[in-house]
């Protein structure tokens, strides 16, 4: 008995193949709702899913769904073997996410462990009329009607165990007289009239047959059963009470989990029988027998060596009220959640939950650097002992939560493939899409965020980027056209990258083109760098295409794209060379909300940089300061030269020290580039949370956002890529 | 219909018997190894059982060696596939791999315990058994 396999393996496999075939299908089904037809592939998919699901309900016995999804593999038999045309694409495709809503309905109730009785009938006979409609249509030339093929079941069939929802969990209780001869025939009688009415039993000690000293065992720490049964406890105890010798039962009910751990203790006797003392949960029923004392905890599992238990308990070997719950729930419990290790959460408790994360480390930053602290001469060994453990849980709090946020973009990437494949038919151009990195992993907040902006870059390289077919044999282009789609993480960064082998970005397009919008000002076009100029395509309104498609070429997107980005904290870097190509990247920071940073003020306002964009810190003398005539100033560092900002004149800030020898410089390097910051002081690095400049402050250039530090005092949070561009 | 049902247990045995008893002539065994010695003396006096049920954690032999057993047996003497008696593992074990690998060996049925009486007839409809 103790062998009793709890997991209804069966069951659960079955479940868990039938919904990933369902979820396929239904990918299927959506994926062509564009294209209007399923494709050779999508038919032998949907016609394979529907054989599995078939065979396996067949076997499982669930009648409804084995018919119904007989009858959907017929329709997709008949459509793979006949190819036939003119099939009405929606009807097919409603009527397959019907069958699929169905069976996804029985399985919810297999699940709550009901009966799967639905009506399939309705839909078949809808299918029946589909697959009607399309013989129809199609017979004519070779087509052989198709001969009815009866629902043939495998000869294999699994017949569930019954699990009633009504059975119950009793854990009973039983001592004998003192002078009972023989208690573990009795017990065993016990069990065996409760055998009758059990859909699982289990008692112990177990050896009541064979080992006659079994007998003492049972005098000793009373006879326990975990008995699951639709009876009531009336029920069992009549059962029980024909046996004579019998002083006092105990029935409790409990939980299917109480069961279980009832199945799993009997196994492995306890060895200290105190600890198990379980409290007597509900429902007690004492019965007859005399005097039934206070209730002793004696655990009666050391079935396997009653003679080594020789000084056991001096328990009066009486009345015990033992109440063991326990005993496997076999099925009913064990059912649910057990099969899948996932549970889906709101987003927005996530989100919740991140911004309590930031406040706790906001908290814990005003704790640890509480200006009480700071009295001279104060012990705080113990108390940075305790600090660092303390920011030790919360830095991992803050990994544990980011990972819990992180999706990979195989998703999002997939739907890609959908959209190249659209716009390249509709355009009539021969695209193929490489996707790398698709297991890279961003947060869920960022996916929702470049799903957008990314499918506009690859309708952008699909539609100007690759020429078409002719210009490309034109230009002397061999290889099919391409777009490489990569994700890859780079330094806290995540880059998406969408590059294509069409034209390119035509510089001179372009430069006449933002000169016709002047948007050149007094700047000579000489003076652009091949960046400046493709910064333009991100402007409102700005497009170089003459012909507007159905896809791109209205000017509104690329600004939009950016706009998305930025949104996200991130940034969109253009590469591009006539006649060959040009790639896209999205650069997005992995994390939004909590990043590393270094502070330092200038005069009486605190900035703060992220840790990855700086490069240095450097004391300067006044020969390496160089002032150009126009006021720009520049520093050079081992031989390097940098452009010097002096924030304090940046942001017109009074009081900060002037002299670059009593200041300090900052490096701060963005992508390739390379600023230098004058600073008054270093204040030190600290996680900081990132909070968006209120709203009610109008754009300031250099910024990203604010924080707060451990303080309390408000710290402003440095752009690097906009200080460097300014 | 004549049944052979296989079970260690003598409450499972006992509610088998009266289970089946309503369908046909059932003789009982207590292991495997009986079951098989069961099987073949049926066929050598050529009254071949219809139905096997048998028990997967039994002594001597168990459910699967007996099942494999008889399958051999049957390949042995060339009876033919329609005629081979059809078996149903009556078990606790229900774990999709042991239900797999007793279908592979050649079960027709495998019905988890506590049996489900009524699907267990419906099984047997669909075999044929009964009407």
């Amino acid at each position: 008995m103790a062998d009793d396999i709890i997991t209804d393996g069966m069951l659960d496999m079955f479940i868990f193949e039938t919904e990933q075939g369902l979820e396929n299908l239904q990918n299927i089904c959506l994926d062509s709702k564009d294209i209007g037809e399923f494709d050779e592939d999508n038919v032998n998919e949907i016609f394979r899913i529907m054989h599995t699901i078939k065979g396996a309900s067949a076997v499982m016995m669930y009648q409804n769904i084995a018919t119904l999804s007989h009858k959907l593999e017929d329709v997709f038999y008949f459509i793979r073997e006949n190819n036939p045309e003119n099939v009405p694409h929606e009807e097919l495709v409603d009527d397959v996410l019907e069958v699929s809503d169905f069976i996804t309905n029985e399985l919810e109730k297999i699940k709550e462990g009901s009966e799967s009785d639905g009506d399939s009938t309705g839909l078949i006979e809808i299918l029946d009329v589909f697959l009607k409609k399309i013989q129809n249509v199609t017979t004519g030339e070779n087509v052989q009607p198709i001969q009815e093929r009866p629902l043939q079941e495998k000869p294999h069939f699994y017949i569930a165990p019954v699990a009633s929802e009504h059975s119950k969990f009793y854990n009973i209780f039983i001592t004998y007289m003192k002078d009972t001869d023989m208690a573990n025939i009795r017990a065993y009688m016990a069990i065996n009239s409760l055998k009758g009415i059990a859909e699982d039993i289990l008692f112990t000690p177990d050896d009541i047959i064979a080992n006659p000293a079994s007998s003492d065992v049972i005098h000793e720490f009373g006879f326990k059963i975990a008995l699951q049964t639709t009876e009531g406890p009336d029920k069992i105890m009549e059962l029980i009470n024909s046996s004579a010798g019998i002083e006092n039962v105990e029935i409790n009910e409990c939980t299917g989990e109480e069961f279980l751990a009832f199945c799993a203790e009997a196994e492995t006797p306890a060895v200290n029988p105190d600890a198990q003392a379980a409290p007597a949960p509900a429902a007690a029923v004492n019965v007859p027998a005399a005097n039934a004392t206070a209730p002793v905890n004696t655990p009666a599992s050391p079935a396997e060596k009653p003679a080594a238990n020789a000084t056991p308990q001096p328990a009066p070997a009486t009345a015990q009220t033992e109440t063991k719950p326990k005993k496997p729930a076999k099925r009913p419990p064990a059912k649910k959640g057990e099969a899948q290790s996932f549970i889906s959460v709101n987003i927005k408790k996530m989100d919740l939950l991140m911004d309590l994360i930031g406040e706790l480390v906001i908290a814990e930053a005003t704790v640890l650097q509480n200006p009480d602290l700071k009295v001279p001469g104060i012990d705080l060994s113990n108390f940075q002992k305790s600090a660092a453990q303390l920011s030790k849980i919360t830095s991992e709090l803050q990994d544990a939560i980011m990972a819990m946020r992180m999706m990979p973009l195989k998703n999002t990437f997939q739907k890609m493939n959908r959209i190249v494949y659209d716009t390249s038919k509709k355009l009539g151009k021969d695209i193929e899409l490489e996707v790398i990195g698709e297991d890279t992993e961003v947060d869920k907040n960022i996916i929702e965020h470049i799903s957008d902006p990314l499918m506009h870059l690859i309708r952008n390289s699909v539609d100007h980027g690759i020429e078409s077919n002719e210009k490309r044999a034109e230009a002397g282009k061999t290889e099919k056209g391409k777009i490489v789609l990569e994700a890859k993480n780079e330094g806290g960064q995540v880059w998406i990258s969408v590059s294509d082998n069409g034209q390119g970005l035509n510089r001179e397009n372009i430069i006449a083109k933002a000169k016709s919008n002047g948007l050149l000002g007094n700047r000579s076009e000489k003076d652009l760098t091949d960046k400046e100029v493709f910064n333009f395509i991100t402007l409102p309104g700005f497009s170089t295409k003459k012909q507007v498609t159905e896809y791109s070429g209205r000017g509104v997107g690329m600004d939009v794209v950016v706009k998305n980005i930025q949104g996200v904290g991130g940034m969109l870097d253009i590469e591009s060379i006539q006649g060959e190509g040009s790639t896209m990247t999205m650069k997005i920071p992995l994390t939004l909300a909590i990043i590393d940073g270094i502070i330092f003020s200038v005069a009486s306002t605190n900035f703060v940089a992220p840790t990855n964009s700086v490069a240095e810190f450097i004391r300067l003398t006044n020969d390496k300061l160089i002032v150009e005539p126009d006021g720009e100033e520049y520093v050079m560092i081992r031989d390097e030269c940098y452009p010097l900002v002096r924030l304090n004149k940046f942001y017109h800030l009074n009081g900060a020290v002037d002299n670059i020898e009593d200041g300090i410089v900052v490096v701060l390097t963005h992508e390739d580039k390379n600023l230098a910051v004058f600073a008054d002081t270093l204040v030190g690095e600290q996680e900081i949370v990132v909070k968006p400049i209120p709203s009610y402050i109008k754009k300031v250039n250099g910024l990203s956002g604010c924080t707060q530090l451990g303080d309390g005092s408000i710290s402003l949070i440095i752009d690097a890529g906009a200080l460097v561009r300014a | 219909m004549r049944i052979l049902i296989a079970e260690d247990d003598f409450a499972s045995r006992k509610f088998m018997l009266k289970f089946l008893s309503q369908f046909g002539e059932c003789d009982v065994t207590v292991d495997g190894m009986e079951a098989v010695d069961a099987f073949l003396m049926a066929l050598d006096a050529d009254t071949p059982y219809d139905l096997v049920c048998l028990d997967i954690m039994m002594p001597a032999l168990d459910g699967y060696q007996a099942l494999k057993a008889i399958r051999n047996i049957e390949q042995e003497r060339k009876i033919p596939e329609e005629e081979q008696a059809k078996i149903i593992m009556t078990t606790a074990l229900n774990e999709s791999t042991n239900v797999n690998r007793a279908f592979d060996l050649g079960c027709v049925g495998y019905a988890g315990k506590p049996i489900d009486q009524a699907k267990f007839e419906t099984v047997l409809k669909k075999l044929e058994l009964i009407p």
